[in-house]
């Protein structure tokens, strides 16, 4: 999976483009672009590659289909595909019901790096692999549940038989230094 | 939530979704009004969205794009199918333009016709009920007439036994042909009550011919078959529980003993 020399220079916003006018080609960029990113993610909270798969598959098909409605204004590509992967696999996960179709219009997303070339992507993953090891083992884990579980405070604090101001210290101190680490 | 979130870790925690229900909604009302909080919002989500490099790279399965591609050129095709099926040639345009006014117009045509017969056959269904209505009133009249002519017609006066409501009848009785006609006027029977005339036979026990209530001052009439070639001694009319007694239980107010 690799981007060619060309689809390299063009950005997410002109690919989008392209897309709307039906061209395949920058599809198949923007997958190239996003799919292992969003595939680890999707892996690592459904642990199953079948289910992550066909997660990954509805979301660029989607794209797809409403590449139109896409507003780079409200926020960067990856960083919505990534809420979106997010949220279903969660959502598959817990057993609810995907509110699939409205996830690219519903909010506003600042992200702080650029993800649009992969070599971005892999430096990021280094940083913030290296951020999360340097926690505390129960920050990192309950920063963990809450991203990858999708568990709230209280479900933390159910989970792990830890007191809920306890689990609620831990991750503000871990969100505190994460933030410090990301901010560019 | 009135005011802003009174720590920074709290826009996180809501993009993170680790905040309890409460705690959500209320950050999630309070942004709607406060843009400096939404900013923090949305950058909050992009600063938790960096989570996803925790976790360890993976690569989809090459299938997988090729799967898309095939999903993603199927659509095109259907969505090519239905719009050629939606945009025929000269050909179907000139027979559309025909045949759809023609279907246009009998499809109202079908509609006229469903509606008229319906019509119709309401119409007849009534006038099949006052055919048949009128048939009966023709057979009574027919039967009354037969029974008024007939030698062996009696012609039977009741008279009010003393002490009971004012009134007076005539039965009009043939044995032979078990026909029983009276008409009479009588005050309106007491509530609860019903007069009852009763055929008092030589034999037996008395037989009932007809319950009814009467309306003060308006006239009672009617026509009932009986069994024929029972001999009448008398007749009466007694007052009854409402809806009238097998066999008469009250007190007579009409009586009239056939000569």
């Amino acid at each position: 999976m690799s981007e060619t020399r060309a689809q390299l220079r063009e950005s997410d916003a002109a690919l989008i483009e392209k897309m709307v006018r039906r061209d395949e080609t920058a599809l198949e960029a923007l997958y190239d672009r996003y799919a292992v990113m969003l595939t680890s993610v999707l892996i690592r909270i459904l642990r199953d590659s079948q289910a992550a798969e066909e997660i990954l598959q509805d979301i660029f098909y989607q794209l797809w289909r409403t590449a139109s409605q896409f507003d780079a204004s409200r926020g960067s590509l990856p960083g919505w595909l990534l809420v979106i992967a997010r949220n279903r696999a969660i959502s598959r996960l817990r057993h609810r019901n995907p509110a699939a179709g409205d996830e690219l219009v519903e909010n506003t997303l600042a992200m702080p790096f650029n993800l649009e070339s992969v070599i971005s992507q892999q430096q990021l993953l280094g940083r913030i692999k290296s951020v999360l090891a340097d926690l505390p083992a129960e920050q990192r884990a309950a920063v963990e549940l809450a991203y990858f579980e999708g568990l709230t405070h209280s479900e933390i604090a159910q989970r792990t038989g830890d007191p809920l101001g306890t689990v609620k210290t831990r991750l503000r101190s871990a969100l505190e230094t994460i933030k410090r680490a990301v901010h560019p | 939530m009135n005011g802003h979130p009174t720590r920074e870790e709290d826009f996180d925690l809501f993009a993170l979704g680790a905040l309890d229900r409460e705690e959500r909604e209320a950050i999630e009302s309070h942004v709607v009004a406060c843009s400096a909080c939404a900013r923090k919002v949305a950058e909050a989500h992009g600063r938790m969205a960096l989570l996803a490099f925790a976790a360890p790279r993976v690569e989809p399965s090459p299938e997988r794009k090729d799967s898309l591609m095939r999903q993603v050129r199927a659509r095109a095709r259907d969505k090519a199918r239905t719009q050629a099926a939606g945009e025929p040639g000269l050909f179907g345009r000139w027979w559309a333009a025909v045949l759809v006014p023609v279907g246009v117009v009998l499809t109202l045509v079908t509609i006229f016709l469903w509606t008229e017969n319906r019509r119709l056959d309401q119409e007849l269904a009534s006038l099949r009920t006052d055919m048949r209505q009128r048939q009966e009133q023709v057979q009574t009249a027919r039967a009354i007439a037969e029974l008024m002519a007939a030698p062996d017609t009696n012609v039977v006066a009741l008279t009010p036994m003393p002490g009971m409501p004012k009134g007076a009848a005539r039965v009009v009785y043939n044995a032979r042909m078990g026909m029983l006609v009276y008409d009479g006027q009588l005050e309106s029977a007491p509530a609860q009550k019903s007069y009852q005339l009763w055929l008092v036979p030589r034999n037996g026990q008395p037989i009932s011919a007809g319950v009814f209530t009467s309306a003060s001052g308006e006239t009672s009439n009617w026509m009932i078959k009986l069994p024929r070639g029972i001999t009448p001694i008398a007749f009466a009319v007694t007052l009854e529980p409402a809806g009238g007694m097998p066999q008469p239980t009250g007190p007579k107010v009409l009586v009239g003993p056939v000569s």
